[in-house]
Formats: C-alpha cells, sequence, structure tokens
C-alpha cells in the first residue's frame, strides 16, 4: 500500500510537470490555431538558461526567474518573427516550420553547450518530509508547490482578470474580439509569453528532477504535448491539464505495477488513440 | 478635410482583393445623427466597404475620416475604442459564454492594453449592471443569464447590437441586422434602430429588405459592382432609372422600389 501510494504520488508529480508544458501548448493552440511544435524547444532552452544561470551564481530563484523571462522573449520573438509572417499560407506551413525550428533548438543547445548530459545537481529549497510511512524528497515537494502555484496563478488569470476575458474572447473568435476593441496581437503575444515562461520552468523542474540536461531532453515532450493536448481536447488548458497528470499517474502506476512489455513512452499515443475512438473532440472538447 | 458636420467621410475607396475590384472609388459622407442606408445588390461591394471603415481591410486607395481624423488603415480594436460599433451580417456570439458576459467582454475595451490591467477583474457590479442596462436597452434582461448559443436569431442580432453598444459608439454599422427576421420581429428591430438614432448615435446600415432601408434611411448611397450607382433620398434613388436596372437586372426587388 505505502509503495502504491508512492507510485501514486511520484506520478501526480511527473503528470504535473507534464502540465507545465503542454497548458503553453494548449494555450497558443487555442488562441492561434498553430501546433506549436517548437514549445518543446523553449522548454530545452529553458533548462540549458537555468542551468547556466544556477551555475554562474548558484542562485536558484534567479535561474528560474532569469530563464522565465528570457523563454518569454524567445516565445513572442518566434511567434512575431516566423509564424505571423507564415499565417497567411496553409496551416502544414507554419507547422512545419515548428518542427524544423525545434530542431534548431536542439542543435543549437548541443552546439553552445556541448552534446553531453549535464548534471542539474541540487535540491529545490523545500522540506522533505515522511508522512504516515511515505517519503516526500524536498524535490517532489518542490514540483508540487511550484506546479500548483503555477495551476492557480494561471486558473485566477484565466477566470477572473480582464486579460483572461481577451484571451477567451480572442480564442473563441478573433474578429469579434477586436471589433469589440480587443487587441489580438497582444492576447497571442500574451498566450507565448505565458507559456513560454512556463514552460521554461517546467525545463528546470526537469532537469533538477531528474538530475540532466540535454539537447535531447525536448524530444519526448514535444511529441508527449501533442497527444496530450489531442486527448485534452485542442485548445482546452483544463483538458490539458487533466491529461497530463493522468497520464504521469497512468504511466507511473502501470510500469511499477503492471508488467506490461511497452516502453513507457508508448503509453501517451496509446492513451491517444482510445480516447479518439471513444471522444474524437478530447476529454474537454464537447464544444466546438 | 471634414465636411461639415459629416462625422464620416470616405472618399475615393477603392479595394482590389487579387484581381477582383469589390470597391472602387466610393465617396461619402455620413452626418452626425443620420441614418444612412448603403444599398445594392449581392457583390455590390457593402460589406467589403464596411470592412475598411472597421479597419479590418486597410483600403488600397482613398482616405477616411472618422469624427475629424484619419483613420484608414487602424486596426479594428482601434476603430473600437475611437467609437465604431458594428454588427456582422452572420450573427457570431460568443456561445459558450452568457449573454451578459458576452456584453460585458465588450465593457472592458478600454483596459485590455498594456500590462498594468493585467490583474484587474472583469466580473463586477459596476460591469454587472453596465451589461444589465444595455441589456435592458435592447430587450433581453430575461435572457441575461442564458447561453448566448441557444438564443433565436432576431435575439442575437440584437445581442450583437448591445455588445456593440458597450463601446458606447459614436457611429454604428449595422451589416444586414433584419435578415432572416419575422415579421414582428423586424417591426421591434426598426423601433431599436429609431431609437438609437435618437439617443444621438449616427448609424450606416447595410440592408436587403428595401422597404426597412427606405423608411429607416434619411439619404441612401447604391453600390453596383463596387461602384457608387445613385446617392440621395430615399425616394429620389428609388425613382433613380439606373438604380431600378441595377436590381431589375438581377432578378431584384421591384415591388419595394416601385412601392415607396
Amino acid at each position: 500500500m505505502d509503495l502504491f501510494l508512492e507510485q501514486l504520488f511520484n506520478g501526480l508529480a511527473i503528470g504535473a510537470i507534464y502540465a507545465l508544458i503542454t497548458l503553453g501548448l494548449a494555450l497558443i493552440y487555442g488562441i492561434f490555431g498553430v501546433l506549436h511544435v517548437a514549445h518543446a524547444g523553449v522548454y530545452t532552452i529553458g533548462a540549458y538558461i537555468g542551468y547556466g544561470v544556477y551555475a554562474a551564481t548558484g542562485n536558484l530563484a534567479l535561474a528560474f526567474a532569469v530563464s522565465a523571462l528570457l523563454c518569454a522573449l524567445t516565445g513572442v520573438a518566434i511567434e512575431r518573427f516566423i509564424y505571423v509572417p507564415l499565417m497567411k499560407y496553409p496551416p502544414y506551413v507554419p507547422l512545419i516550420s515548428s518542427i524544423a525550428l525545434f530542431m534548431a533548438t536542439e542543435e543549437f543547445c548541443r552546439l553552445v553547450a556541448g552534446p553531453y548530459v549535464l548534471s542539474f545537481s541540487t535540491n529545490l529549497p523545500f522540506p522533505a518530509f515522511s508522512f504516515s510511512g511515505i517519503r516526500f524528497s524536498s524535490n517532489l515537494t518542490g514540483v508540487y508547490v511550484i506546479a500548483g502555484a503555477i495551476f492557480f496563478f494561471l486558473w485566477i488569470l484565466t477566470t477572473k482578470t480582464e486579460t483572461g476575458l481577451a484571451l477567451r474572447a480572442t480564442s473563441m473568435d478573433a474578429p469579434i474580439a477586436s471589433s469589440l476593441g480587443i487587441n489580438g496581437a497582444l492576447a497571442v503575444d500574451t498566450a507565448f509569453a505565458l507559456g513560454s515562461a512556463i514552460a521554461a520552468v517546467a525545463g528546470i523542474l526537469v532537469g533538477i528532477y531528474y538530475n540532466e540536461v540535454h539537447p535531447d531532453m525536448g524530444a519526448m515532450p514535444a511529441y508527449k504535448s501533442l497527444a496530450l493536448i489531442v486527448v485534452g481536447g485542442l485548445g482546452s488548458v483544463e483538458g490539458a491539464v487533466a491529461a497530463s497528470l493522468l497520464l504521469g499517474v497512468a504511466e507511473t502506476l502501470l510500469i511499477g505495477f503492471a508488467a506490461i512489455p511497452l516502453p513507457r513512452d508508448a503509453l501517451a499515443f496509446i492513451a491517444m488513440i482510445f480516447v479518439l475512438m471513444w471522444r474524437p473532440t478530447g476529454l474537454f472538447g464537447a464544444r466546438s | 478635410m471634414t465636411g461639415d458636420g459629416a462625422i464620416l467621410s470616405v472618399r475615393g475607396l477603392s479595394k482590389r482583393f487579387g484581381g477582383l475590384q469589390a470597391v472602387d472609388r466610393v465617396s461619402f459622407d455620413l452626418m452626425r445623427g443620420e441614418i444612412l442606408g448603403l444599398l445594392g445588390p449581392n457583390g455590390a461591394g457593402k460589406t467589403t466597404c464596411f470592412n475598411m471603415i472597421s479597419g479590418v481591410h486597410r483600403p488600397t486607395e482613398g482616405t477616411i475620416h472618422f469624427d475629424g481624423r484619419r483613420t484608414d488603415g487602424l486596426e479594428p480594436h482601434r476603430m473600437a475604442e475611437l467609437g465604431v460599433g458594428r454588427t456582422f451580417q452572420i450573427v457570431r456570439p460568443f456561445a459558450s459564454m452568457t449573454v451578459a458576459e458576452n456584453v460585458m467582454t465588450a465593457l472592458g475595451r478600454s483596459n485590455y492594453r498594456g500590462i498594468h490591467p493585467l490583474f484587474r477583474r472583469w466580473d463586477t457590479k459596476p460591469c454587472r449592471d453596465g451589461a444589465m442596462e444595455l441589456l435592458e436597452r435592447v430587450g433581453l434582461t430575461s435572457y441575461a443569464a442564458r447561453n448566448a448559443g441557444q438564443l433565436p436569431l432576431g435575439d442575437h442580432r440584437r445581442l450583437e447590437i448591445a455588445r456593440a453598444l458597450a463601446l458606447a459608439p459614436k457611429l454604428l454599422l449595422l451589416d444586414e441586422s433584419f435578415s432572416g427576421l419575422r415579421h414582428e420581429e423586424v417591426a421591434r428591430m426598426e423601433g431599436l434602430i429609431r431609437s438609437l438614432s435618437d439617443s444621438g448615435i449616427s448609424i450606416l446600415l447595410i440592408e436587403h429588405n428595401m422597404k426597412v432601408a427606405m423608411s429607416l434611411s434619411q439619404r441612401v448611397v447604391v453600390l453596383d459592382h463596387g461602384r457608387k450607382l445613385a446617392e440621395g433620398s430615399p425616394e429620389a434613388v428609388a425613382a433613380d432609372p439606373e438604380v431600378i436596372e441595377a436590381y431589375l437586372g438581377k432578378g431584384g426587388i421591384v415591388d419595394a422600389a416601385g412601392g415607396v
């Protein structure tokens, strides 16, 4: 039973990290209509920047802040200078550019930081404790607290604030929103900046949680987060978060308890196939 | 530049889409407080004119002056801020929001700029009250809490007007607000538009229903194939042989033109 709970909590933490990566993708797809594959590239860059700042200063909070800020700017730059000029072409053009850009960011990291696995060996500054026999490491606690804070912040932002209303209106119908005085370009910038900053945080969390930062670390999140936003209902941020948490738990429990002769990373795609057969619009995609 | 008392002045306005000349050197003025009808057969360029005035399309040539400043090429959200409200030919409410939320979305317009209002709440009492006031003006208060997607067409058209009114517009562009309405809804819409005009809003309307257009408009401008065919009082324009021919040529609206 203890082992089961421990696995459950580990799985939830992994799901929370998936959610941090995926929700930016869902936000951007919902408002902009582009599958931003290079989002996982921003996540990798975020991990490297965090690693670099931490190695240079030893200040983890500064590493998170600098990385989130630079990645927000990177995300907006990708949107303004790559996607916006390509929006007049059919949707596969920005999609292919996005895939190319993702590969370019991987190679860029390899060139700058070398092809090695860097060890991001530090602990998140949160208490480690045991609760009725289940051990929470400081990193596990840290992932919970940071991811929880970000989810809460985003929930407030999107449901309660004028910024959130502008984002929602633009994602529902951009021409109508602009006729009501909402600056659509600013809303899209906001989505890219937010999504990219959160991806940077996710990159650093993964780096610390698994104690490694490497150029290919974005590959699996790139494919998995695509499957997750489809499962969650394209463009639905709540759906993306729910699907991510479910997948993190399912992966961990199935690998831990059921002797499934498949790699853990295959699960996301199997889940995607089954969910789409059962509900083609995804878990939270009831509205069209 | 602007004519005496004109809130909107359009001069030599043209729009080309590839090889298609959608609007060709159209000029007209809309006086303050006036209801001006923009008429013409399908494909005459009426909606393209609307799209240029409201900032959706940048004119290929020509100028637009609104309320004393040049506005051609400004983006739609800037035009909304300046006081140009519009409705669309095909109604498009935010279907998963309530009727009141639809209006509240437009009420926030002055705050959607910059970083400062990032965390300002939108669902406040003044905002809710403002939305209810506008819904009362168009007669939709009883539907305030309902999902906008479930409204019948006539109510959608009135919701669109409430949403446009949330901008406190000086100019309202109404794109076929009467199409698809039942007889009693037409009378109600006519009353609503008159009351808006009485409250001082200048109105430019595109209308297919000639009877309604002729009775509401103080003046009309007729377009055909992107060009201005005629301009003047409804009676004069309805008697214009060129106008009658343009409509007859399209298998058009003999009774209505003759019936005024």
